[in-house]
């Protein structure tokens, strides 16, 4: 018998076709904690031809190398080690924007993991592979997906430029070339990528209708429909759809958190808590014991957010997803069930490891001072509040505003808590609806109840329904009764995140739809200006001026 | 405990018996490998192949098997089963000249509202049509055809050999398949453990005129 391989190339006439995939000239890279299985999959794709290929046996390594270098091909084990998998190394990649749309991105599994992770997830890799798998096989799965990159890569170099109007032409020109629905789908899927980060609803529902009359049943194409009613506020339609995606497949995670969004908006806080429980369970990741935690917490059921917050903190200990606030969320849940030793006990364990600084520094002394109020040490209560309350300073951070608030109204200072907690949520920016539920939770323990509605609104709850009607007006093409709207909004507070959002959103709709006009781009840009000083960097405001440069240069 | 420890020790075996392979497949790229290492690689693929048959049976046996649906293109998945197929890659070896396999595009028929894509378990259903190829090429004169039909909630897989004495081969089938521990034995009751795993679904073996047509098809249950 000659070379195995080979004698295979010359049965089948196949692998001769795709012979323009030209190996070395591609990197890659292989993550895998085992070092026996991560030089095999290395020797594999060098005998491939690949000369290029590194190595990393975690996530932390492994994050430097991609920072540091765009690879064409990243193997990724599942099995990452006993706290992060490779699912979750995905997710905080594509979250944090750093893995490029031009590196193909496959997951390698054991059959065991694979029947877990498959489908269940928003964030899916160019492909699975199961471990460890033949020279041959490797070679045709990369070689079709090199294949599709080759032809997307105008669409996917324009991606991660952020250049998305660019990328939204390029998908254009590739839909007239597209030789069959598969390749029309690919492009399709990336056209909704770009118009939804450029906020363009109208144009995106568009490109759904394309795909659906393709394929109709594509689980993106059902979800981003879900999304996109769930955007213009047609929360029925929303939940039509991703229902039907979980009848489909009843493990896809996405689609509950959507639902349970939407019963959230419907007050349903008992439903939305069900539904969180069960993508956690479904998909156990410390982002997801965190919603649970916090919706467990502010329906009162401590037992349950205790142990949820413990879980994302297990889950995410010694991970790149490690959060702080966990410590604050257990702290204070430990408070609220009236253990206040424990509250003391886990606050001392963070601060060994997290120190004191910051926003941080200020919602634990917060906490600390409710602990030892409740010891009956009102002494080192009011030292620690005393102390919180001049790290806060003039600035502004909703969390450590709102457990600052509550200490205060706790410790008897109620001026001090009722003015920090109004503050709390006007700072709340597009956290609004969350920490007006906590600050609320917070009054009725601490006995306030009958004044929850004014420190709430503040003006807040007027503007939040002028940028709705705003927005659905905006929607439907009414751009001066839209204006009209947004004007008294900025009236209530010139600064308020959401309501400028969407007057810029407003004015580059308004251009684009009714054509140039010297007034709505004087204000546009003024918008535009105003966001970017309040949130320097925003991807949001960004995508805003992308947009707005290229309707005036038309 | 003891379920544990040989759940470990199947699976430590598992991946050893692995990495063994992709060794050998290193060492066989090289012109200079002697016979014995070819050997050894067939044989390893060969046990691999078996270990996981047998594995697949057993969970088949003891719970069921859950499978993990994933969307497919169909047209795809058959042309890389076909090309990366160790069965039909080792053929010659059997015959003394080399089984054409062939991925069938003019019998393919993909659904009309699908497209030609599917939701099935892809391991599951390779492991399961890998092993009515490595039949077929065994009982094949020349040619083995693979191809697939689509329809509504159901997708058939079809495998024909040209192979000859097939109204024999049938009752000799049907003796083997009582008898797990033969090959077209074990293949087979996978083919049907697999079949049962995607909903309601059936394996047939008949005889036509000039060859052997295997068909496996999977109906999804609403």
């Amino acid at each position: 018998m000659a070379n195995a391989p080979l004698q295979c190339a010359t049965f089948f006439g196949k692998l001769i076709e795709n012979e323009y995939v030209h190996f070395n000239k591609l990197s890659a890279l292989v993550i895998d904690d085992i070092s026996a299985m991560r030089h095999a999959v290395r020797s594999q794709l060098q005998s491939l031809g690949m000369n290029k290929v590194s190595v990393a046996s975690n996530a932390t390594d492994a994050l430097e190398l991609i920072k540091s270098t765009a690879f064409d091909v990243i193997m990724c084990d599942y099995n990452l080690n006993s706290t992060s998998s490779g699912q979750h190394f995905l997710e905080y990649l594509r979250n944090e924007n750093v893995l490029k749309a031009t590196s193909v991105f496959v997951m390698l599994t054991a059959e065991t993991e694979y029947s877990f992770v498959a489908n269940a997830v928003e964030f899916i890799p160019d492909d699975y592979l199961f471990k460890p798998c033949s020279e041959s096989k490797l070679r045709s799965r990369l070689e079709r997906l090199i294949d599709r990159r080759a032809f997307l890569m105008p669409v996917l170099k324009a991606l991660d430029a952020r250049h998305y109007d660019v990328a939204v032409a390029e998908c254009n020109k590739l839909l007239d070339i597209a030789p069959d629905d598969r390749r029309r789908m690919e492009v399709l899927r990336r056209k909704s990528d770009a118009q939804l980060a450029l906020g363009d609803h109208f144009s995106v529902l568009e490109t759904y209708a394309h795909a659906a009359a393709v394929r109709g049943d594509a689980p993106w194409v059902m979800m981003g429909l879900a999304r996109t009613h769930y955007a213009l506020g047609e929360f029925t339609q929303a939940a039509e759809m991703a229902n039907m995606l979980v009848v489909k497949n009843k493990s896809y995670v996405a689609a509950y958190e959507l639902l349970a969004r939407i019963r959230l908006e419907a007050n349903d806080d008992e439903g939305a808590l069900e539904l969180l429980h069960r993508s956690a369970v479904i998909l156990p990741s410390a982002k997801r014991f965190r919603s649970v935690a916090q919706a467990a917490f502010l329906l009162g059921k401590l037992e349950e957010a205790k142990s949820n917050t413990e879980a994302a903190i297990q889950l995410s200990n010694g991970s790149m997803v490690e959060k702080p606030d966990d410590y604050l969320s257990l702290a204070q849940t430990h408070v609220d069930m009236g253990n206040h030793m424990t509250a003391i006990e886990t606050l001392e364990k963070s601060a060994r490891k997290h120190g004191d600084v910051g926003m941080f520094g200020v919602a634990k002394g917060a906490i600390l001072a409710q602990a030892y109020f409740d010891s009956g040490d009102h002494d080192k209560a009011r030292k620690l509040m005393e102390r919180s309350v001049s790290l806060l300073a003039n600035r502004t951070d909703s969390v450590a505003m709102t457990a600052l608030g509550k200490a205060a109204l706790k410790t008897g200072d109620v001026v001090l808590g009722m003015k920090l907690l109004t503050q709390a949520v006007q700072v709340s920016g597009q956290e609004e609806r969350i920490i007006a539920r906590h600050v609320k939770k917070s009054m009725i323990d601490t006995g306030h109840a009958d004044k929850v509605e004014d420190v709430i609104d503040g003006g807040h709850k007027r503007i939040l329904l002028l940028v709705d009607e705003a927005t659905k007006l905006m929607r439907s093409a009414h751009f001066t009764e839209a204006n009209q709207k947004i004007n008294e909004a900025l009236g209530i507070h010139e600064e308020n995140l959401e309501a400028l959002m969407t007057a810029a959103q407003l004015h580059l709709l308004w251009l684009k739809h009714e054509g140039m006009d010297a007034r709505v781009v004087q204000r546009a840009k003024a918008y535009l200006s105003t966001l970017d000083k309040l949130v320097p960097n925003n991807q949001k405001v960004m995508n805003f001026y992308r947009f707005f440069n290229d309707i005036v240069s038309d | 405990m003891q379920k544990i420890l040989s759940a470990l020790v199947i699976h430590d075996i598992k991946n050893a018996l692995a990495l063994l392979e992709i060794d050998l497949e290193q060492l066989n790229h090289r012109k200079d490998t002697p016979v014995e290492g070819r050997r050894a690689y067939r044989r390893c693929i060969e046990l691999k192949t078996r270990l996981v048959s047998f594995l697949t049976l057993y969970k088949h046996d003891q719970s069921g098997l859950q499978p993990a649906m994933v969307e497919v293109d169909l047209a795809e998945f058959i042309e890389d089963l076909v090309r990366n197929s160790q069965s039909a890659m080792m053929a010659e070896s059997h015959h003394g000249h080399p089984i054409v396999v062939h991925a069938d595009n003019e019998r393919m028929k993909p659904g009309s509202a699908t497209a030609g894509f599917g939701m099935l378990d892809e391991n599951l259903v390779e492991l399961a049509l890998e092993s009515a190829l490595n039949n077929a090429v065994r009982y094949a004169h020349r040619r083995v055809d693979v191809w697939f039909e689509q329809e509504a909630d159901e997708i058939v897989f079809r495998v024909l050999d040209d192979g000859a004495g097939v109204g024999e081969v049938d009752e000799l089938m049907q003796r083997k398949i009582a008898e797990k521990s033969s090959s077209t034995g074990l293949g087979l009751a996978l083919c049907k453990a697999v079949a049962g795993a995607h909903g309601s679904g059936s394996v047939r073996l008949e005889s036509l005129p000039g060859g052997t047509l295997f068909s496996m098809r999977l109906r999804a249950v609403a």
